[in-house]
């Protein structure tokens, strides 16, 4: 079984808020120093769940990615975790493409990459939060697309059965191979990088495609960012004061009643 | 003159209350572009969907109903060429459905289906001259963007709104109802084989009730959680969570609340052993009063509370719980 694997690099979603850092004239989140960026933690959900589908059904897997030079690292990253090959999508002309032209290079890329049964990409991109991508992708390649998944029931033959998340439970869906699924945090608790596979990781040889190699003709942007502001908290809670818990937790009670909450 | 298209959505057998927020952006949005105001709903002909047509059909110069057997049961295939069939019949320029868990999958598939321009989970939208702009956060919450669709040459423009986004519509006359031909084409690659419901705690559903009660990590345990319990069903509230609390299967998914998970409508959010990261707080709209309890007396929690709680929930919360049995009698 032939996997392919999106994976993006994205700032760390855990920066606290003060210290958000924006690049105003590229419309970009910073990291800032000593935060890292990260691989976007639903793409780890989706490669750790590439790794269980290759030990039970043996096959290879690619992670791919769009973006800066510098998001060779989440390539390492995910060869270091088992992916067998990566690629990196990087041209500074896409540097501002829309979600649809992100997903267009995407699966041209993975068109390139050779053949594919099942691409696993995160239900959502933690910095963009937009949750389009993906769709973009599979419509690319003509493929079926369900999120949020949360579990893969079976791999039969040229079919693939998953549980869908809905409002109320889930769904179980049958679905044709070639497909793509947005995979949910549910999923599975993403392994951490052995010690030999960061070794090997250092050599590992990354495919770097850009414009020349993806020729594909973007459309003009569909959406813009016209620009990014930080949101402030700095209110401050009244806390419940009390000499013991059960004083603060009845002092609560008595409070919400006051205000006419309960 | 096209026109401004607000797609409700029927499920768990009535019309999400978060609709009728969409249709109140609508009818702003209609206005500032001058434009005819348009609803439609889609799902199985009958009981559910005629409820959800009363409910809604207030202010729509059209309301568009689509009703077909392949509606019943949600799929993203079906829903979107459903929406598609209306968007062929109203021709708008711009369509608003709220960002339910639903919507998160059908809306993109329709938007690349007809390579569209589209923005999810807006908290607000505006028309700029023809422009279409829209505020939506990124990163979780901590940043907002502010988003651009032009009016050429992508048509329709395609939002969705997070609730609590904008107020509800104030009551105008009824729509004319009409009901739109839909030839379902049939999916050979994706079939649905069970819906399987979440085992759920009792009380009033998460999506519209006025208090839930929500715990976090700081439960510690899954054999903590029925002090949840137990102070929702003292409050008659319903019962919420944070990612990790269903990512670890201490309560299913259904429950939780955020940006990954549901939007509450509640009026007072009381937030038990939750950090209050900004994913978290995606979930809580603006207005809700937030009550919370944590040891961290600097939890981030406390910069969104109106109410604090420094100390140990096994302390406070049972105190809390037989105050609140004694005040409600
Ligand atoms: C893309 C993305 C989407 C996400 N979506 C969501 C989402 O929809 N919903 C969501 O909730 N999270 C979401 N998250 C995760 C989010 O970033 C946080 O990791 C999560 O909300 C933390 O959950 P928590 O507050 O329960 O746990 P923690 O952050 O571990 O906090 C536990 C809290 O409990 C307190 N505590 C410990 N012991 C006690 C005690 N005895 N009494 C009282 N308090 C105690 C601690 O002080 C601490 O503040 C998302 C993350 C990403 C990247
Ligand atoms: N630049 C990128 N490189 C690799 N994968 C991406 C990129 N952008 C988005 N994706 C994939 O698409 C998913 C949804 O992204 P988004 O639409 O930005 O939320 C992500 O979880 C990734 O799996």
């Amino acid at each position: 079984m032939n996997i392919v694997v999106t994976v993006k690099q994205v700032a760390d979603p855990n920066i606290p808020p003060s210290h958000i850092q924006l690049d105003d004239e590229a419309k970009r989140i910073i990291s800032p120093f000593g935060i890292p960026p990260v691989m976007n933690g639903y793409d780890a959900n989706a490669l750790e769940e590439a790794l269980r589908l290759r030990e039970a059904h043996q096959g290879k897997i690619t992670a791919i990615t769009l973006g800066e030079e510098s998001s060779r690292d989440v390539l390492k990253r995910a060869v270091a975790m088992g992916a067998n090959t990566a690629v990196l999508l990087s041209d500074p002309e896409w540097l501002h493409a829309d979600s649809a032209s992100v997903g267009q290079l995407i699966a041209a890329g993975i068109k390139k990459s050779g053949p594919f049964d099942l691409v696993l990409c995160g239900r959502q991109a933690s910095d963009t939060d937009g949750g389009q991508v993906l769709h973009w992708i599979a419509r690319y390649l003509d493929i079926p697309v369900i999120t949020p998944v949360v579990k893969i029931d079976a791999v039969e033959g040229d079919t693939i059965t998953v549980q869908r998340l809905t409002d109320d439970g889930v769904q179980r869906l049958k679905v044709k191979l070639p497909a793509l699924l947005g995979v949910s945090s549910e999923m599975n608790e993403p392994r951490l990088p052995s010690m030999r596979g960061l070794m090997g990781a250092g050599r590992a040889m990354i495919a770097a495609w850009k414009k020349k190699d993806i020729p594909v003709e973007l459309p003009a942007p569909r959406v813009e960012l016209r620009k990014l502001a930080i949101q402030i908290r700095d209110s401050k809670a009244e806390m419940i004061p009390g000499k013991t818990g059960a004083e603060q937790g009845a002092a609560l009670a008595d409070k919400l009643r006051e205000k006419g909450l309960i | 003159m096209p026109g401004i298209l607000v797609i409700g959505e029927v499920a768990g057998g009535r019309l999400l209350p978060a609709s009728l927020e969409a249709a109140a952006a609508g009818a702003a949005l209609a206005k500032s572009f001058g434009e005819p105001l348009f609803g439609a709903l889609m799902g199985d002909a009958g009981g559910a969907l005629d409820s959800a047509t009363e409910a809604f059909a207030a202010g729509f110069a059209t309301l568009y109903l689509v009703e077909h057997a392949s509606l019943h049961s949600y799929t993203a295939h079906a829903h979107a060429s459903a929406a598609q069939a209306v968007i062929n019949a109203a021709g708008p320029s711009v369509v608003i459905c709220p960002h339910t868990l639903r919507a998160r999958e059908w809306v993109p598939c329709l938007a690349a289906a007809i390579d569209t321009g589209l923005i999810m989970d807006c908290t607000g939208v505006a028309a700029d001259g023809a422009d279409l702009v829209a505020h939506k956060p990124v990163l979780g919450g901590g940043v907002v963007g502010e988003f651009v669709i032009r009016a050429k040459p992508i048509a329709p423009r395609i939002v969705t709104l997070r609730s609590g986004a904008s107020a509800r519509a104030a009551d105008a006359p009824n729509a004319k109802v009409e009901r739109l031909p839909f030839e379902a084409t049939a999916n050979d690659r994706v079939t649905l084989l069970e819906e399987i419901a979440a085992q759920t705690s009792s009380g009033p559903k998460i999506s519209d009730a006025k208090i839930v009660v929500s715990g976090g990590r700081g439960l510690g345990s899954p054999d903590n959680w029925h002090h949840i319990e137990a102070a929702a069903s003292a409050l008659g509230a319903a019962v919420g969570c944070s990612r990790p609390v269903a990512d670890s299967g201490w309560v299913n998914s259904s429950h939780q609340v955020g940006l990954s998970g549901n939007s509450i409508n509640a009026e007072l959010y009381v937030a038990i052993g939750i950090s209050g990261a900004v994913q978290h707080l995606a979930g809580i709209n603006s207005s809700a009063v937030v009550a919370a309890i944590n040891t961290d007396a600097q939890a981030d929690i406390f910069t969104r509370a109106k109410y604090g709680v420094a100390g140990d929930y096994k302390e406070v919360l049972p105190a809390f719980v037989e105050r609140v049995r004694q005040l409600k009698g």
